[in-house]
């Protein structure tokens, strides 16, 4: 039974001593100030909540990066982003038909209830993890069984040989949770969510901010440095750049790159761009004519003057994009002939269309997105060139998300970030059409870029994979089923008292290695 | 035991209102293309997972029957859990309502901090050079877009002169106070013009009665005069004009708190209309209304108390 | 208390009056039409030069509005750009003025239909009463119980973005000012010797209505119209703002401002001055409107 009246009541009586009521009955924070690596507690401000902790169905980055705090996996990704190291693991080996693994675990790990880490907790979070509907479980197809022969050892068997487990191991949703949740039911442990991780639950004010603590008894000693975290909820650009200006809060996560050049005049302000695999895509939808031309789509993609873009969009903090990966990520081809600004070949491909004289077509954007606007806007001027005249029909975020995930739209504009040091994830995703993303939401179809793909999640040796991968991006570019805009950095601002802080490629941070001065 | 059956009955009367209201809500937030599944669940989203967060939501059923249960729990007390917080509606007004509520507050007081004096000045002065002042000035303020002034004073106020936090709300009371003075101000400004004419108009008309020249004539000194007569008509004036702008008053917080990062009910509704967080928008709207009609309902009856002229009916 | 209801922006409660006409529509043997006040003088001009620097655009500048020039971004002003150019290389002078078009043309057709419909209503109402009188305030009751800006938002949400969207929002929510207005002033005007005058000769009820209640009520209503502009302008401004206003490219001093927004500590200009517009068109307006009130001895 609710008590809604109450809570009310409450929130009146707070106008009074709102110290108390805004903690949320967490433990006053001791501001245990002094030089670095002593303490401290850091804001990091962002411009959306988390949704959840639930580490295996959550896909929104402002939860992962939350929870990624308090949960570990038995793999991480490398800082270059490229590759996975042990994590929990100490070591593994791959039987010689390729279908048993066998992991020895990290000996003297705790959860921050107390309870040592064993291969029983390991064997009930992957079962828990690939028996999801609607979550992460794509990632986990391949295994056939999970085993705890004694606490130290885990033995995963797949159905066929997969070359990317240790990747897929790597991701969140198969890190490391208590067995039967500690005792807890799912949605309860997940509301105090308890893991190995270097910081522990404190609080959530939804839709205003989650703070983790210190968890004191980190298996890696001497980490974490600081006392407490706390991620805050700050729609407005200008806000979250005004609030690390202010000394109110000590990260900004994406300052626009519209505001990097003021932020880099301030004093006590460092503005980071970290290498990641973002990379944006001009969307276009084969159910709807012309796109299913690809003579239109090619002379689109030739169309777009994707310097252009990166100078004006990304203020020159990008690169133009040749393929649908991204640098960052193992077997992309940087000789991937992606197709690159060319009003001449444009319409010559334009000519050679069934639509040589052009057509009327609407480009689907986001309102409020400053990117989707200028993006819109650029590519309806060249467009015109073309003899194409494009409409833009703004609709806010989460209308878009609906009308292009439907498939409701005809042309519109996209973005992708991996979360996993394997291509396996995004190419899945983008071109194998019964993946239940139906391409991207492009409906784009080539038998044999789905061949490949199928052929590369079973090889193992990397000259193999390497060559399988080219093809692909060869053969997706040729048919230019997106337009591959840009890539571009993860850009951070913060406070000069912080160090330490690094973005992973893959987007997430370790905050165990950052330290606060005074 | 008069007042008492007044409020009884205008209690009553505003039932079928936040019913009407309540249905409107409902029906338009839920005709609006969008889907909190999708946007909840992202680019990945797949066909299971919206249909599995449906089913959750009771979104899988007919509209009119999630009307329905929707109003059937209302009755109870109970505003729903929010998709996107998967908590309940309630828990989270009582959380985001104190800073609203600062800051409603901090606008009115701030709003009658600037009108009062300025008003007194005209009044007092009526025609002469700082009358034309103060009742052209304010005129500036008719057309300015919140969201801009919000901006403008940050930019002027808080960065190049460092007078004031910037955004957010703090921590404790006088945090609050400090961060709450921007925003706050924002909105007396867009609420000074009108204020300041309705208090010259009424006092002019105070201070040209035949009981107030009678006092003049008598001897009492000028001071007394205002004092006495004119603040007790401005008051009724003042509370005429606030009651009439409180649905403005509510409705600017939601520009308003976001341009300064304050955690309140505008920001929620914001961020619940984006994400077709049909309970929280729901949630929101009806405690906005309450406030409306509760506010309209004291105004009344301030003008009663203030004034025994005025009839209830 | 009669009071409106209003979109974005805070209102005045009315002033207890006595029926007065409209000069213009039944002058009082045309003295009024040549006596001018000061205020509604200023205001009139500001008016004028705002609706000029408008209609005369391409005169005055000779760029294209949404001609981009991307090797040009965010110069500043100088160089043939009196206020530099934006983020896509076209001309921020330019827009400013092409904006004044579509702001002021919006803002005022936004206040059309509700002063039409709710001027019907009222009228109505306050003639006939009973049950038809009873439903409406009821529904102008909830209208008004609604912060109106969400109303707004939320109707342009469910409508989709452009300009038949935002007419269609500001109607639905702006008509019941007009409607409590009039019906507020035929309930006074109806009692006048001169209706029931005209009822007694057995004039038909719409020629009552339209020849000899309509002129009467008609004062109030308008002058309301016109600090309505300025709501609607706000209004339509702050969708600009929101992203869900005029569609792109055309310029709109809402978007104006929110594009401009993101250089706010660098290109203040780009932010101040399309906000600067809006408040001097607001001023131009609300001086009209005061004008107005002055004129016909209302104060």
């Amino acid at each position: 039974m609710r008590k809604p009246l109450a809570a009310l009541v409450t929130a009146v009586l707070c106008l009074g001593g709102a110290a108390a009521c805004a903690d949320n009955g967490s433990t006053p924070s001791t501001s245990s100030s002094g030089g670095a690596a002593a303490g401290g507690d850091l804001v990091i401000v962002r411009p959306q909540d988390s949704v959840s902790m639930d580490n295996t169905m959550v896909f929104s980055n402002s939860s992962i990066w939350v929870f990624q705090q308090m949960f570990e996996s038995l793999y991480e990704v490398t800082p270059d982003g490229k590759d996975v190291k042990p994590l929990l693991a100490e070591s593994h080996t791959l039987s010689a038909d390729k279908l048993t693994w066998t992991f020895k675990l990290k000996q003297g790990v705790k959860f921050s209830n107390g309870a040592p880490m064993t291969s029983a907790d390991v064997k009930f979070s992957l079962d828990k993890a690939r028996a999801t509907k609607g979550g992460w479980e794509f990632l986990d197809v391949a295994i056939k069984s999970v085993e705890a022969p004694d606490d130290a050892t885990v033995v995963i068997k797949t159905k066929y040989p997969w070359s990317p487990l240790l990747a897929d191991l790597a991701n969140f949703n198969n890190a490391v949770l208590p067995k039967d949740y500690a005792g807890k039911s799912h949605d309860d442990f997940y509301k105090a969510p308890i893991g190995t991780g270097p910081f522990v639950w404190d609080h959530w004010n939804k839709g205003t901010e989650i703070e983790l603590k210190k968890n004191p008894t980190y298996w890696d000693a001497g980490k974490p440095a600081l006392d407490s975290v706390t991620w805050k909820v700050v729609p407005d650009d200008n806000s979250r750049n005004v609030q690390i200006q202010g000394g109110q809060a000590q990260i900004n996560e994406n300052p626009p790159f519209s505001t990097l050049e003021q932020l880099k005049g301030q004093p006590n302000v460092k503005v980071d761009l970290f290498p990641s695999t973002k990379t944006d895509y001009v969307m276009m939808n084969q159910n709807e004519k012309p796109y299913d031309d690809v003579h239109v789509r090619r002379a689109i993609s030739y169309a777009i003057d994707r310097e252009a873009l990166v100078k004006t969009l990304l203020f020159g903090n990008g690169t133009p994009a040749n393929s649908f990966l991204m640098p960052n990520v193992p077997f992309y081809d940087a000789a991937t002939p992606g197709l690159t600004y060319d009003m001449a070949k444009a319409k010559e491909e334009m000519a050679k269309s069934s639509v040589p004289n052009g057509f009327s077509t609407t480009f689907l954007a986001s309102s409020g997105d400053s990117t989707d606007q200028a993006l819109a806007q650029v590519l309806q001027s060249s467009l015109k060139e073309l003899g194409i005249d494009m409409k833009i029909q703004n609709v806010d975020p989460s209308a878009a998300h609906d009308l292009q995930q439907e498939q409701k739209y005809q042309i519109s504009h996209s973005y992708w970030t991996m979360d996993i040091a394997d291509p396996d994830e995004l190419v899945t995703f983008a071109v194998d059409p019964s993946a239940g993303s139906h391409s991207f939401y492009t409906s784009y179809d080539n038998p044999q870029v789905i061949a490949d793909t199928k052929k590369a999640q079973q090889t193992f040796d990397t000259a193999g994979r390497q060559e399988l991968y080219s093809a692909i991006q060869k053969q997706a570019a040729d048919d230019a089923f997106m337009g591959f805009l840009y890539y571009s950095p993860f850009s951070y601002a913060y406070s000069t008292k912080v160090s330490g802080f690094q973005v992973y490629p893959t987007g997430n941070y370790h905050l165990e290695d950052v330290t606060l001065g005074s | 035991m008069r007042h008492l059956a007044y409020v009884g009955r205008r209690l009553v009367s505003t039932i079928p209102v936040l019913l009407g209201i309540s249905v409107i809500v409902f029906f338009m937030i839920h005709l609006v293309p969008g889907d909190p599944a999708r946007t909840l669940l992202g680019v990945r989203a797949t066909d299971e997972a919206v249909a599995a967060l449906h089913a959750k939501f009771g979104l899988d059923r007919p509209i009119w029957e999630q009307y329905l249960s929707f109003l059937g729990r209302l009755l109870h007390g109970d505003l729903g859990r929010s998709i996107l917080y998967d908590t309940d509606v309630s828990s989270l007004l009582a959380l985001r309502l104190p800073a609203t509520l600062w800051l409603l507050v901090a606008a009115t007081v701030m709003a009658l901090l600037i009108s009062i004096p300025l008003a007194v000045l005209a009044a007092t002065h009526r025609d002469k050079l700082a009358d034309q002042v103060v009742r052209a000035v304010p005129l500036v303020g008719l057309g300015m877009p919140t969201f801009w002034v919000g901006i403008m004073l940050v930019l002027l106020l808080a960065l190049k002169v460092h007078a004031f936090p910037v955004s957010g709300f703090g921590k404790t009371p006088a945090q609050h106070l400090s961060s709450i003075i921007l925003p706050g101000l924002t909105i007396a400004l867009a609420l000074t013009p009108i204020l300041i004419r309705s208090l010259r108009t009424s006092m002019i008309g105070v201070l040209d009665s035949d009981y107030v020249v009678t006092a003049r004539a008598k001897g009492l000194s000028h001071r007394r005069v205002i004092t006495a007569h004119t603040l007790r008509n401005a008051a009724v004036s003042s509370i005429t004009v606030l009651g009439v702008n409180i649905a403005y008053l509510v409705g600017s917080t939601l520009v308003v708190e976001r341009v300064f990062a304050l955690p309140g009910m505008g920001t929620m509704m914001l961020d619940a209309i984006f994400n077709r967080d049909f309970p929280v928008v729901q949630g929101v709207t009806l405690v906005f209304a309450l406030m409306v009609v509760a506010v309209n309902l004291l105004t009344d009856l301030a003008h009663a108390a203030l004034d025994p002229r005025i009839e209830l009916a | 208390m009669t009071a409106p209801a209003v979109p974005v922006g805070p209102v005045e409660p009315l002033q207890p009056l006595q029926p007065s006409r409209l000069p213009w529509l039944r002058g009082r043997g045309g003295e009024g039409v040549l006596r001018l006040n000061p205020t509604l003088v200023i205001g009139l001009s500001l008016l004028v030069v705002i609706v000029l620097a408008g209609v005369l655009a391409p005169v005055l500048s000779p760029w294209d509005p949404v001609a981009q020039d991307l090797t040009a971004s965010l110069q500043p002003p100088g160089n043939g750009h009196l206020l530099g150019t934006d983020q896509l290389g076209r001309d921020v002078f330019t827009r400013l003025l092409y904006a004044a078009r579509v702001d002021l043309r919006v803002g005022a057709l936004a206040v059309l239909f509700p002063f039409i419909i709710g001027t019907t209503l009222g009228l109505l109402a306050g003639w006939f009463g009973g049950w038809f009188d009873l439903v409406l305030m009821r529904v102008v009751d909830m209208v008004v119980a609604f912060p109106s800006f969400v109303l707004i938002i939320a109707l342009v949400f469910a409508l989709g973005q452009g300009t038949a969207s935002i007419y269609i929002a500001i109607t639905l929510v702006g008509w019941v000012a007009y409607a409590r207005i009039v019906r507020g002033e035929v309930l006074v005007a109806k009692e006048q010797e001169y209706a029931l005058a005209a009822r007694a000769s057995g004039l038909p009820t719409w020629r009552i209505l339209l020849r000899h209640l309509l002129p009467n009520v008609l004062l109030q209503a308008f002058v309301f119209a016109m600090s309505d502009v300025v709501l609607s302008i706000l209004a339509i401004v702050t969708l600009g703002y929101l992203g869900l206003g005029v569609p792109p490219p055309t310029p709109d001093w809402g978007s104006m401002i929110s594009e401009g927004q993101n250089f706010v500590f660098t290109k203040w200009y780009l932010t101040a001055v399309p906000g600067l517009a809006v408040v001097v068109t607001g001023l131009a307006l609300a001086l009209v409107a005061d004008g107005v009130v002055q004129r016909s001895g209302r104060r």
